[in-house]
């Protein structure tokens, strides 16, 4: 099913976009953060998709609240780092602004138990925010993006590739493509051994335009699959604009013409993602089928990095200099965090009586602690030996070296 | 004539095809085919010729390789940039389709096309899929295409040219590390063959050979090496497929001992080629060769800088040679 975030005064008619309609769709872009953000909540507007937040208990609430804030936080914390640490070496393709996205559908999941029976999530670009709030160790996550030997990943994979199976959190790939194909192939195993559990994957809008889109959802359906494809559209694509290479203004009109459920959320109101990804999970479990979730998103940093941002501010909105011919303007980045997805959870917790300001401002404030002690004790972790690197190839021994003749 | 950078020498011959020929096309994703040089007019292929035969598209390599391979077989010259995220997702395309075209039709197939293939690994940090270098020994095992792989910026814009004229498909390697390269390249048009290998230093005592990203590294190594009174031949492949035997066995036939340094991994490195071909057609050759270990390149700087073979590695295993 599908519905219309927002009125579309803009009609393809199916055409590809020339450069004189490309402006008005980013204006249109610029426009959707300012539209929504006057219209308050929107929670009940989305009657076409079961309420299911009103059944969590507060508990629940504050969680998701905080893992927001955690993600937040650690973004924060880490441009920070690589803004004003000339001896910090990390980096990341920052999250922030999308927060709501990977919280909502992960609550929406089975995350603690035995591997044989929690939901597996793949991470594509900007993979922080899915491990946080699939429940990875932060401090083994923020060591291993700094390519300590007491990372996750014992400092092997970093950013683009952190992974940690015991949460169910496969993990980051840094190539566009093949993270949801994949993931289907999960989900094709666990519906051939009979078990209940779902499969997850979250990709960019930049995913659209490679094959493996396509593969995943036609094979998704013909097997019925229980695969949830979360597609984050932030409008950009590195360092394009998505019109550039999709012709939909939703991706979920792509979807829905290979027979698969497609649900469009605003992607920064937890609530509503929670809404979506839980009757996306209900489906999959009771045998129904793949699920596409089109949530609309932006993201407050450049694609890589943080050229354009200063420390101790959130979001970039300077010049990106790897971004020559396609950069974001300022004003869609600041029409889009009034929109800001810590804000609305904050808001509507307070609006339900599930905490009060006070509250939510020491929340807030424990978060924050708790990131920069994982940054101080992450980077106080030993670095790695140069030749571990000859181990991990292969299940057991080490390789030789080569280098040296 | 003027120093230029790798990337403007690069899209000048571009620039000059195109001029030439309008039906030559261009597609690229990220990457935008921008340069700039000192002193000189800042070159953009997109303004300049217009999005339609300029090609901005999404992240979908497989469609960039394919799409260039359908305009060439249709009469247009094309060219597409593959960044290294995609490196290897054009394998199938380049290896069963362009790699076969020519042969499966009886010589009827025309494909004037060139993959430009974007090889990284340079930058400690950016580990696994954004740090490869072993883009090499894939695409010189296809049969049909050509494969070559500059080491500087003057072979890079000559090539270029040669590759964008040539009938045949070409894999034109870009090792990224080299990209803060300059030297003195002419403004004109000029050819560097597809096929001949350059030796880019004289001796008699030790044959060193290597390819793009490794040259750097083995003239380093060789210069102290001189000075310390070593008489060492450079050989740089530049063409990969197909490979300049001549110069490789004329140069062991006179030295006798063989080195190749190639920064792909150690199983099937070109220079496992290298050394196969003197060996069997000169008698009494001692050999070694320094390549990436067969590990994938770990993300921590202190594993993968070990183990990038470097100009250190190279003189050791020179050494122990000669």
């Amino acid at each position: 099913m599908t519905y219309d975030l927002k009125p579309s005064p803009q009609t393809s008619g199916g055409e590809a976009p020339s450069s004189e309609s490309r402006r008005g769709f980013l204006k249109l872009a610029a426009l959707t953060g300012a539209v929504v953000s006057t219209t308050g909540s929107r929670a009940l507007a989305t009657g076409d998709i079961g309420f299911f937040a009103k059944d969590l208990s507060d508990e629940k609430l504050i969680d998701m609240y905080r893992t927001i804030l955690q993600i937040r936080w650690h973004e924060r914390t880490q441009a920070d780092q690589m803004l004003s640490n000339p001896d910090y070496r990390g980096y990341n393709h920052f999250y922030a602004g999308q927060e709501a996205v990977a919280t909502g559908v992960c609550a929406a999941l089975r995350n603690d138990g035995p591997f044989d029976q929690i939901d597996l999530v793949y991470s594509s670009h900007r993979p922080s925010g899915h491990a946080i709030a699939k429940g990875v160790d932060i401090p083994k996550m923020v060591a291993e993006m700094d390519f300590r030997a007491t990372g996750m990943n014992g400092g092997y994979g970093a950013e683009m590739h952190i992974s940690d199976p015991s949460v169910g959190f496969i993990g980051a790939d840094g190539m566009i493509g093949p993270a949801p194909v994949i993931a289907s192939g999960s989900a094709f195993a666990f519906s051939a051994r009979g078990s209940d559990q779902v499969a997850v994957v979250f990709a960019g809008d930049g995913n659209y335009a490679a094959p493996h889109f396509h593969s995943t959802l036609n094979n998704a359906k013909l097997l019925d699959l229980p695969l949830i494809y979360v597609c984050e559209n932030n409008l950009y694509h590195q360092y394009a604009h998505y019109s550039y290479s999709c012709p939909h203004k939703d991706i979920a009109d792509a979807a829905g013409a290979y027979g698969v459920e497609t649900e469009i959320v605003d992607g920064q109101d937890v609530i509503q993602v929670y809404n979506a990804a839980k009757e996306a999970v209900d489906r999959a479990r009771a045998g129904g089928g793949p699920t596409f979730i089109e949530a609309k998103t932006y993201r407050y940093y450049n694609h890589w990095g943080a050229p354009g941002a200063k420390a101790g501010e959130l979001g970039a909105f300077g010049y990106d200099p790897l971004a020559i011919n396609s950069f974001r303007p300022e004003r869609e980045v600041r029409a889009w965090m009034q929109r800001d997805p810590v804000d609305i959870a904050r808001k509507i917790l307070v609006d339900w009586g599930v905490l009060d300001d006070t509250r939510a401002a020491e929340i807030e404030e424990e978060v924050k602690a708790e990131i920069a002690e994982a940054f101080e004790w992450a980077l106080s972790q030993p670095l790695c030996t140069p030749e571990d690197g000859l181990e991990h190839v292969f299940a057991e021994g080490t390789v030789p070296a080569r280098q040296f003749g | 004539m003027a120093q230029k950078s790798w990337m403007y020498s690069v899209l000048e011959a571009v620039q000059y095809e195109m001029q030439q020929d309008p039906a030559m096309t261009w597609i690229f994703e990220l990457t935008p085919p921008v340069a700039s040089n000192p002193n000189m007019p800042v070159i953009n292929l997109e303004t300049e010729f217009g999005r339609k035969r300029v090609v901005n598209t999404g992240i979908d390599e497989n469609w960039m390789a394919s799409a260039v391979l359908g305009a060439g077989l249709a009469g247009s010259k094309s060219a597409t940039y593959i960044p290294y995220q995609g490196a290897l997702i054009p394998f199938q395309v380049i290896q069963n389709v362009a790699g076969k075209l020519r042969h499966k039709t009886g010589g009827l197939a025309e494909m004037p096309v060139v993959w430009i293939i974007e090889m990284t690994g340079q930058t400690p940090g950016f580990g696994q899929q954004h740090s490869c270098y072993e883009e090499d020994s894939y695409y010189m095992h296809i049969p049909g295409v050509r494969t070559v792989v500059p080491s500087t910026p003057y072979d890079a814009k000559g090539m270029m040219h040669a590759a964008l004229r040539s009938p045949d498909p070409v894999v034109y390697l870009y090792p990224a590390g080299l990209r803060t390269l300059t030297e003195e390249v002419p403004d004109d048009a000029y050819e560097v063959p597809l096929d001949k290998a350059a030796v880019r230093m004289e001796g008699s005592d030790l044959t060193i050979v290597s390819s793009g990203a490794g040259m750097p590294g083995v003239l380093d190594a060789a210069e102290t090496l001189t000075e310390e009174g070593m008489s060492v031949e450079v050989i740089d492949l530049r063409a990969l497929n197909a490979m300049d035997t001549e110069t490789i066995v004329s140069s062991v036939a006179k030295t006798k001992r063989l080195l190749t340094v190639d920064q792909s991994y150690y199983t099937l490195c070109p220079g496992a080629e290298v050394i196969a071909r003197a060996v069997e057609n000169v008698d009494g050759v001692k050999v070694k060769r320094v390549a990436f270990p067969d590990a994938p390149p770990p993300a921590s700087p202190e594993m993968f800088t070990w183990m990038r073979p470097n100009a250190e590695g190279i003189k050791g295993a020179a050494r122990a040679l000669v």
